[in-house]
C-alpha cells in the first residue's frame, strides 16, 4: 500500500486562509446559502493543502488530527463524520450542487470501510494530462518512449509538478491520453511504457 | 350578562313628534356598533371611535321595551340580512345621565305610583303608601308606617294590594297609543288642561271625582293628591331638562325636546334574543339589589326618601342624632350594616360561581377516583394523555362562564380588545419591559397573573384570541416563529429592524476588544454572542432572543458556531 501522504515534506510552512480562525468555519451551518459557502472554502482550503503537501490521496482518519482539520489554537476540529460531508460534496459534480468532482472516494485496494480515503483532485486527472502533453511538446519527445518511473522519478522531470507524482495518478492521467488518443501505453503492470503522440 | 346582538343603528324617537315614523332620524356617528346588555344597563359601541360614541342608559330608566318587526325596510347596508332590520323600541324617561344626578328627587319620579292609597283597615282613614314602596321588591319584614290616624300598622297585603292597583291603574295609558309614559303629566302641566275631567280650568279628584279647583294641590274632600303641577312632576320635569342625554348633544337636532324613547335597529339578528333578554333583564330589576335601601331599622322610620341608601348616607335622614357614645356607637352599628350590604352584593355573583365550581370539583373528584382505579391495574401513558386531556377540557369550562356557544366570537373578540389594551398600555408597558417582543405563553401567565386568578383565560381561547388581532387592526400582532414559538409583538415590528438591530450590535462586537485574549482576529470577525447575551442586551426573554438570532442566521446575516460553551452566533463572514 502506499503511503497515503506523499513523502514530499512541506519546505515552507503551508498559509491557512483566513476563515481557518474563523470559529463557525468548523460547525456545519444549517443555511443553505452559508453552507454553499462553508463547503467551497473547505474545498479549496483542502486542495490547496494538499496540493502544498503533494498529497493525491487523502486518508479522513488521519487527516482529522493533522491541522488541516485540527485548528490547535482556536481548539476547534471538523470531526470525521463532517469532514467526509465535505469530501461528499467535493466528488459531487457542480451541477449536482457539489463541488466540481474535485475529489473522489477510494473504494477499492486495501480499504473496506467506503469513504475514508479519497483521491483528492487539486488537479483531476485531465488536467494532468494536458501538463504531460505540454511538457512532451515543449521538449519535443513526441515519439519517444518512456517508462512511467522515468516520468515520475526521473532526472529530466525534476523540475515538473508531476515529478514524484502518485503512481496510480500517473496511470489515470495516462489513460485519459491513451483516450484521447494522444498516447499509448504498455507493458506489464510496474514497468509500463509510454508513446506520446 | 352580555349579548351577542349586533345592532347596526342605534336610532332615536323624539317626543315632540308622534310614533308615526314622521320625526324619525338617525343619528349620525351611531350607525354602526354592537348592542351590549347588562343586567344594569343597555349601552352601545360603536365599531369604530368607541370612545367617542357609545352611550348607555340605565335599565331603571327604561319603561318597557317594545319589539317590531322590521316595518321599515332600510337595508343601506351591504349586508344581505333578509330584512330583519329590526327595532327594539326601549320607551324610556331617562336616557342615562351622569350618575350623580340621578339621585334624589329624579328617583321619585321614575315609574313608581305616587298616587296610591292605602285605606286603614281600622280607621279606613286613607294613607299614601311610602314612596320607598316597592310592590316588586317588598316583603312582609318590609317596614310600613303605620296608619296616620290611629297609629295601627297595617297589614302588609293591604298596602301590596293599594301599590299594585295604583300600578296597574297607571299603566293602560301607556301602550302604543300616541301617549307617551310621562305624557299625561306632560300634558297637564303645559297647563291646556284638557285632562281626564274634561272641565277647563278645574280637576277632578281621581279617588272621589270631586272637582277641584284647579290651583289646589289635594283634593278638598278626600286629601287625595291631584295630579296638576304635583311637586313631585315638577321636579321631575325640571330635572328632565336639567340632564339632557349625553348624545343628544352631539346630534345635530337642537335640544329643546325630551327623549322619550330609543330605537335600536338590528342589521345582523340577533333583535329577537336581544329583545327577549332585555325584557327578563326588566323584570329581575337586578339594579334594585344596588341601590335598595338597606333593611330600615326601626329608628329610620317610613319618612325615609327612596333613593340609595348607601350613596346617600345618613345626613339626609330626619332622624335625630344621637350624641355622646351612644352617637359613636350607633354610627359604628351603621357603618358595619353598610359593609355588609355591600360585601353581601358583592359575594352574590361569587355565590353563582361557586355553585358551579362545585361541580366542577366533583367532577374532578370522579375523574381521580376513575384514574386512581386504573392505577391499581398500573397505569399507563393513554390512561395519563385522557386524564390530562379532561383537565383541559375542564379548564375551558370555568372560563366560558355565561356564555352560550353562539356568543363564543365575540368573547374572543373582546378577549382580543382587552388584550391589545393590556399590552399597549404605557403605564404598564408590558411589550416594553420585554423589548417590544414577548412570547405568548408568557403575556399568558403575566395576564392571567393581573386576572388575579378570577375570568382566568384558557390556553386555547387565548390563542385565538390572539389570532385576531390581525383581522381586528389591533396594533399588536401575532407571529410564529419557525420553531413554532408564539410571540407577541407591535404590528410595526419587522425582521428588518431586529437584523438592523443585531447589525449594529455586531459591528460593535468588532471595534471592542474582548476582555480576554482571543484566539482569533477580534478586529476581523468581532466576537460571538449567545442567545442570553442578546436577550440581555435587548431584554428579550431568552426564548424570543433564539428565535431571532436564528431568523437572522436564516437570512445570512449570523452563522452559528457550535461548541462546548453552547450554541453562540457570529456575524456572518462564510459568505464573501
Amino acid at each position: 500500500m502506499v503511503s497515503t501522504t506523499a513523502a514530499t515534506a512541506a519546505t515552507t510552512s503551508f498559509v491557512f486562509p483566513s476563515t481557518y480562525n474563523f470559529p463557525p468555519f468548523f460547525t456545519p451551518q444549517p443555511n443553505s446559502t452559508t453552507r454553499h459557502s462553508q463547503l467551497q472554502k473547505w474545498s479549496s482550503l483542502i486542495q490547496s493543502w494538499c496540493r502544498h503537501h503533494r498529497t493525491y490521496r487523502l486518508s479522513l482518519v488521519d487527516a482529522v488530527d493533522s491541522p488541516l482539520f485540527h485548528n490547535t489554537a482556536l481548539r476547534k476540529r471538523l470531526a470525521l463524520a463532517e469532514a467526509r460531508a465535505v469530501v461528499d460534496w467535493m466528488t459531487k459534480k457542480e451541477e449536482e450542487g457539489g463541488g466540481g468532482q474535485r475529489a473522489e472516494w477510494i473504494e477499492a485496494g486495501g480499504n473496506t470501510a467506503p469513504k475514508i480515503v479519497a483521491w483528492i483532485w487539486w488537479r483531476r486527472p485531465e488536467e494532468w494530462a494536458d501538463v504531460l502533453v505540454d511538457w512532451v511538446d515543449a521538449t519535443g519527445q513526441k515519439g519517444v518512449v518512456l517508462t512511467v518511473f522515468e516520468l515520475l522519478q526521473g532526472e529530466a522531470t525534476v523540475s515538473q509538478e508531476f515529478h514524484g507524482m502518485d503512481n496510480d495518478v500517473m496511470m489515470k492521467s495516462l489513460n485519459v491520453l491513451v483516450k484521447r488518443g494522444k498516447a499509448s501505453v504498455f507493458g506489464n503492470e510496474g514497468e509500463e511504457g509510454v508513446k506520446f503522440f | 350578562m352580555r349579548l351577542d346582538a349586533a345592532v347596526d343603528d342605534l336610532e332615536r324617537w323624539w317626543s315632540g313628534t308622534q310614533v308615526d315614523s314622521q320625526g324619525k332620524y338617525k343619528i349620525p356617528d351611531y350607525q354602526n356598533g354592537h348592542a351590549y346588555l347588562t343586567s344594569h344597563r343597555v349601552c352601545y359601541v360603536a365599531a369604530e371611535e368607541p370612545r367617542k360614541f357609545s352611550v348607555g342608559i340605565d335599565l331603571k330608566e327604561i319603561d318597557r321595551a317594545e319589539y317590531q318587526k322590521g316595518k321599515n325596510d332600510k337595508s343601506r347596508s351591504a349586508t344581505a340580512s333578509p330584512a330583519v332590520s329590526q327595532q327594539t323600541s326601549l320607551l324610556s324617561v331617562h336616557p342615562s345621565s351622569p350618575r350623580p344626578q340621578s339621585v334624589g328627587p329624579q328617583q321619585s319620579s321614575s315609574p313608581k305610583p305616587v298616587n296610591a292609597t292605602w285605606i286603614c283597615p281600622i280607621c279606613s282613614f286613607s294613607n299614601p303608601v311610602p314612596s320607598n314602596f316597592d310592590p316588586a321588591t317588598a316583603t312582609a319584614a318590609t317596614h310600613l308606617p303605620p296608619c296616620l290616624a290611629c297609629g295601627i300598622k297595617p297589614p302588609f297585603t293591604t298596602v301590596l294590594k293599594a301599590a299594585i292597583s295604583a300600578a296597574t291603574s297607571r299603566d293602560p295609558p301607556l301602550p302604543n297609543t300616541a301617549t307617551l309614559p310621562t305624557e299625561n303629566d306632560n300634558t297637564h302641566k303645559n297647563g291646556s288642561l284638557s285632562g281626564p275631567s274634561g272641565l277647563a280650568g278645574s280637576v277632578s279628584c281621581p279617588r272621589c271625582t270631586f272637582v277641584n279647583h284647579p290651583s289646589l294641590m289635594e283634593c278638598e274632600i278626600c286629601g287625595a293628591p291631584l295630579k296638576v303641577g304635583g311637586p313631585s312632576i315638577q321636579g321631575d320635569d325640571t330635572s328632565r331638562v336639567d340632564s339632557p342625554a349625553p348624545f343628544f348633544a352631539q346630534s345635530r337636532i337642537t335640544n329643546s325636546e325630551v327623549t322619550d324613547s330609543i330605537k335600536l335597529s338590528f342589521r345582523e339578528g340577533g333583535e329577537k334574543t336581544f329583545h327577549e333578554r332585555l325584557k327578563g333583564a326588566l323584570i329581575q330589576r337586578k339594579w334594585l339589589l344596588q341601590n335598595a335601601p338597606p333593611v330600615p331599622p326601626p329608628s329610620q322610620a317610613g319618612a325615609l326618601p327612596s333613593g340609595p341608601a348607601i350613596a346617600e348616607p345618613q345626613p339626609a335622614t330626619p332622624r335625630a342624632t344621637a350624641v355622646g357614645i351612644a352617637g359613636l356607637e350607633q354610627r359604628g352599628l351603621e357603618t358595619r350594616m353598610n359593609n355588609q350590604l355591600v360585601i353581601g352584593n358583592a359575594f352574590e355573583d361569587l355565590e353563582a360561581l361557586m355553585a358551579s365550581a362545585k361541580q366542577i370539583v366533583a367532577l374532578a373528584e370522579t375523574l381521580a377516583r376513575e384514574s386512581g382505579m386504573t392505577t391499581n391495574g398500573g397505569a399507563s401513558a393513554e390512561t395519563n394523555a385522557v386524564l390530562s386531556e379532561s383537565a383541559a377540557a375542564l379548564g375551558m369550562v370555568t372560563t366560558k362562564d355565561m356564555l352560550s356557544s353562539g356568543s363564543e366570537n365575540l368573547y374572543l373578540s373582546e378577549l382580543s380588545r382587552d388584550l391589545a389594551e393590556y399590552l399597549t398600555d404605557d403605564r404598564k408597558g408590558v411589550l416594553q419591559r420585554e423589548g417590544g417582543i414577548m412570547s405568548l405563553i408568557d403575556l399568558w401567565a403575566v395576564f392571567n397573573r393581573s386576572r388575579n386568578g378570577v375570568e382566568l383565560i384558557s390556553p386555547s381561547d387565548f390563542q385565538r384570541a390572539a389570532e385576531l388581532w390581525e383581522k381586528l387592526k389591533l396594533p399588536v400582532r401575532l407571529r410564529r416563529f419557525k420553531s413554532g414559538l408564539l410571540v407577541v409583538q407591535r404590528y410595526d415590528w419587522s425582521d428588518e429592524k431586529t437584523v438592523r438591530q443585531l447589525q449594529e450590535w455586531m459591528e460593535e462586537l468588532r471595534c471592542v476588544p474582548p476582555d480576554e485574549a482571543v484566539p482569533w482576529d477580534w478586529t476581523a470577525f468581532g466576537r460571538a454572542v449567545t442567545a442570553q447575551e442578546a436577550a440581555q442586551r435587548f431584554k428579550w426573554s431568552v426564548g424570543v432572543a433564539a428565535e431571532e438570532l436564528e431568523m437572522a442566521e436564516d437570512r445570512g446575516i449570523l452563522c452559528r458556531e457550535e461548541g462546548i460553551e453552547g450554541l453562540r452566533f457570529w456575524s456572518n463572514y462564510l459568505v464573501a
